[in-house]
Parts: C-alpha cells; sequence; structure tokens
C-alpha cells in the first residue's frame, strides 16, 4: 500500500496507541472525583497538559480539549461571536478555510451577523491591504487558517496579526490543523488557535482550542467545571494523554523530519512536474502538501484508477457537489483546474520508492484514461 | 419571478452570494426559495444540481428560464436577470 493522504488523517503511531492503552487500564477514576483514584487521574491529565502547553509555548490554562478541530473551531468562533456580539457583528476570513470555519459562519449570518471574505493574492495569500481597509471597530473576529488544507498555502500570520492587533476588541483565531504538528508554530500570534492530533499520528477523537487565559468564550457544551469551564464532560483522560505523546513525538527529531520532508517534496515535483497535469500548490505552499490537475481527466476516476495500484490519494471537495474545488479556483483562477484536482500529502514516513510507484500509477493511469476520452 | 436558491452550509461561494443575493433581492421582484443541499435533498433532488454551488434557477411558472452557477459579482448577477428578459 502507498498511502498519500496523510492531510486527511495519519495513522496512529504505535507509541501513542500503547500510551492510550496503558492510560486506559491505569487510570480509571474521574479526574473530577475527590478520593485516590480521582486524585491520580486528575495529575495524569495536569501532567500531559503541562507537556502539551510547554511544547507549544502557552499556558496550560490556555488549552481546553475538545473532540477535535471542527469543535474547536466552532467553539472559537460562536463562542467569541456570541459573547461579544454587543461590541460588533462583523466577521473576516478567507475562501481557503474549512467547512468547519464556514459552517458556524453561515450560521451566525442567520443570527444577523455580517460576514466578509479578504481578497487573496495571486499566490492564495491574503491580500493585506484589503485586510486593512476591511476592519474597522465593528469586527469582533477574523478567523484565518495558518495552512489551507487543499492546495497547502500558508498565511503570513504575522502580518495578519499585526494588522488586526490595531484593533482591540477583535480577536484573532487561526485554524492551524495542518500547522500544528507538521510545522513550528507562534501561538503568540493568535488569541485562538484549533488543533487536532490525528493530523500528526494521534488518536482520532481528540483536539484542543488554544484560547488565550484572558478571554473570556460562550461555551458550546453546558455543565460545569471539566478540565475548564469552557467544555464540560468528563475529561477524556486515554486521549489526553495520548495527545501529549503525539504531539512529542510530532516534535521528536524535528528538523531531520522537515529535511526528509523537503527532499521527498522535490522528488515529487520534479516527476510529476514530467507528467501531463497542472500543479496548483506554489512556493508558498508547505512542503507536505502538493496539489496538481489533470488534464481532461476526472479526479474522481483517477482516485479510484490509483486505488485499484492500492495508492491512496484524495480529491478536494470543499464548496462542491463533485470534483470542483473552491480553493483551487481561488489560487490559480483556472475553472478546468479546479474541476479536476487532486491532493498528495505526504509525511516523514513517506520514501522515494513509494512516490516511484504512485508516478509510474499516475502515468499509466493517465495515458489509460485519456485515450478513453 | 420565482427563484430556486440552492446551497450548503459548508459553502464559502453560498455565504458570499447570500449576502449578494440580499441586495438583488431588495431591487427586482424576486420571490426566493431556499433550499439546503444537505437539509432539503429530497427537494434538491428534483432540479438536477451539477458539481459547484450556490445554483439559483430562475422560473416563469415551472418554466426555468435559466441557471446562474457559483460565486457572481452583483454586476454579473444584475446581468444575468436582465438577460433573462
Amino acid at each position: 500500500m502507498v498511502y498519500l493522504d496523510y492531510s486527511a488523517t495519519t495513522p496512529v503511531d504505535d507509541r501513542v496507541i500503547e500510551s492510550y492503552s496503558a492510560a486506559c487500564k491505569r487510570f480509571i477514576g474521574n479526574p473530577n472525583s475527590l478520593h485516590k483514584l480521582g486524585l491520580e487521574a486528575k495529575e495524569v491529565i495536569d501532567a500531559s497538559t503541562k507537556q502539551i502547553a510547554d511544547i507549544l509555548g502557552v499556558k496550560p490554562s490556555e488549552i481546553i480539549y475538545t473532540s477535535g478541530a471542527s469543535e474547536a473551531n466552532n467553539t472559537a468562533i460562536k463562542g467569541i461571536c456570541l459573547k461579544y456580539q454587543n461590541r460588533g457583528k462583523r466577521i473576516i476570513t478567507t475562501e481557503l478555510e474549512h467547512s468547519s470555519i464556514i459552517a458556524p459562519l453561515n450560521y451566525l449570518v442567520t443570527l444577523g451577523f455580517d460576514v466578509d471574505f479578504v481578497k487573496l493574492d495571486d499566490k492564495g495569500r491574503v491580500d493585506l491591504k484589503n485586510l486593512e481597509e476591511l476592519m474597522d471597530d465593528d469586527v469582533i473576529l477574523v478567523t484565518i487558517a495558518s495552512v489551507n488544507s487543499e492546495v497547502g498555502i500558508k498565511q503570513p500570520l504575522e502580518e495578519i496579526s499585526k494588522i488586526v492587533r490595531k484593533y482591540k476588541k477583535c480577536f484573532f483565531h487561526s485554524d492551524m490543523t495542518q500547522s500544528i504538528g507538521k510545522e513550528k508554530v507562534d501561538l503568540s500570534l493568535v488569541d485562538l488557535a484549533s488543533l487536532s492530533a490525528q493530523k500528526f499520528f494521534g488518536m482520532k477523537g481528540i483536539g484542543a482550542l488554544i484560547k488565550k487565559e484572558n478571554i473570556v468564550i460562550e461555551p458550546l457544551i453546558h455543565g460545569g467545571k471539566s478540565t475548564t469551564i469552557y467544555r464540560s464532560g468528563t475529561p477524556q483522560l486515554p486521549l489526553i494523554v495520548s495527545l501529549a505523546k503525539a504531539i512529542r513525538l510530532a516534535y521528536d527529531d524535528f528538523d531531520d523530519k522537515q529535511n526528509h520532508i523537503k527532499e521527498i517534496h522535490d522528488y515529487l515535483i520534479d516527476k510529476l512536474s514530467k507528467l501531463d497535469v497542472d500543479i496548483n500548490s506554489n512556493e508558498y505552499s508547505i512542503n507536505q502538501i502538493v496539489n496538481f490537475s489533470l488534464r481532461g481527466i476526472k479526479s474522481e476516476t483517477m482516485l479510484h484508477a490509483l486505488e485499484k495500484d492500492d495508492i491512496y490519494i484524495s480529491t478536494q471537495t470543499a464548496c462542491s457537489t463533485g470534483n470542483y474545488s473552491m480553493a483551487v479556483f481561488a489560487v490559480t483562477k483556472d475553472e478546468k483546474r479546479s474541476s479536476t484536482s487532486m491532493r498528495v500529502s505526504i509525511n516523514y514516513l513517506t520514501t522515494k520508492e513509494e512516490i516511484d510507484l504512485f508516478i509510474d500509477s499516475l502515468s499509466k493511469n493517465i495515458k489509460k484514461l485519456g485515450d478513453l476520452r | 419571478m420565482k427563484v430556486i436558491k440552492i446551497t450548503a452550509v459548508w459553502c464559502s461561494a453560498c455565504l458570499i452570494m447570500n449576502k449578494r443575493w440580499k441586495e438583488i433581492e431588495s431591487s427586482y421582484d424576486i420571490e426566493t426559495i431556499s433550499y439546503d443541499l444537505d437539509f432539503d435533498e429530497e427537494d434538491v433532488k428534483q432540479y438536477d444540481v451539477g458539481e459547484k454551488l450556490p445554483v439559483f434557477i430562475f422560473l416563469d411558472g415551472d418554466k426555468e428560464l435559466g441557471r446562474m452557477i457559483g460565486e457572481k459579482s452583483i454586476d454579473q448577477i444584475k446581468e444575468f436577470i436582465e438577460g433573462l428578459n
């Protein structure tokens, strides 16, 4: 099998499974119980939270555990807007956001909020001048992903943060699902950030919203204090322990992993550029994501053709009922390319041999499916 | 004129177009019937929606006059509507 869909989800690292399993067996108490088993469980959660906080450069009290990035994004967006709606009703975002950003924004519009989309430049990066023009005292939230999941475009968060910071009543949230665990992040640039463990070899069902300590938000789930008042429910101890393990592993030998990913990325780009495809990712894309478009072949057809060779990549269909990609259109302004795009996402486990197998199959199928046109 | 508007909550182009469509509704005599692609699956089925959202289907009675698909500027929407007449 050749798995090249790491941005959709990663397999779980065996060491993460072991830590999860050990925590399940060893710590059976509810961390909110006052007896010895409860206190032991609380100590383990606190230690895990401290580890995560240290790695991310935030305070333990700034971590709100969630079921994943979608819940974190919803908690951030609805939590800020519902709490601070008396300050203003405007929100700014981009066309490159994940559906778990767009859907809560659509919901907030029904409550009377107003959403503006900042323009992107010809590389898919936020047009900073346009952002400055859109900002005013009525804007209470700017939500922009650090890295787009389809094309991999990395946004200039530092510059965006400088602009947003001029407005004291406005909060800056970034969906960092495609960044945390894949690149070094500076969380001081934002007020809130979302992450998901399943993007860096952690378990599915655990993520977090990082929220600056002094910011009060409206919780989505009410029910009393858990690890935080902002997300009720019995703390998911084994998942929290597994998240700490996954994030620690993600940043172990980080430079070596990055160098390997860069080498594989360059190798892939070199091979792809010799085929009958258009590469949509550009110099601002992270090395883990390579998006390209087929010429005259449906991406879904190709996905299944590759599948027959046990090769797995993805077609991204945000804002589409089929193969059309809004994100690819936002970056390329090309309707045809937006209808036939595919995403290869690599990680430190990816080898040149896997890339060769993928390229051979892709090349074979381009010829085969092209002949059927 | 009656317009069937098909959107989805996860669609950024739909969110962009919702705002523009409100502006258009205030300038033209339009009755909009809104459907969500996922929540109103049964109603949407009859309209043969393609790959791209949002979809605006302009009707004169039951007769389809034309379809506008995807994100359009206010000027493009006006041009499309005026082209139907």
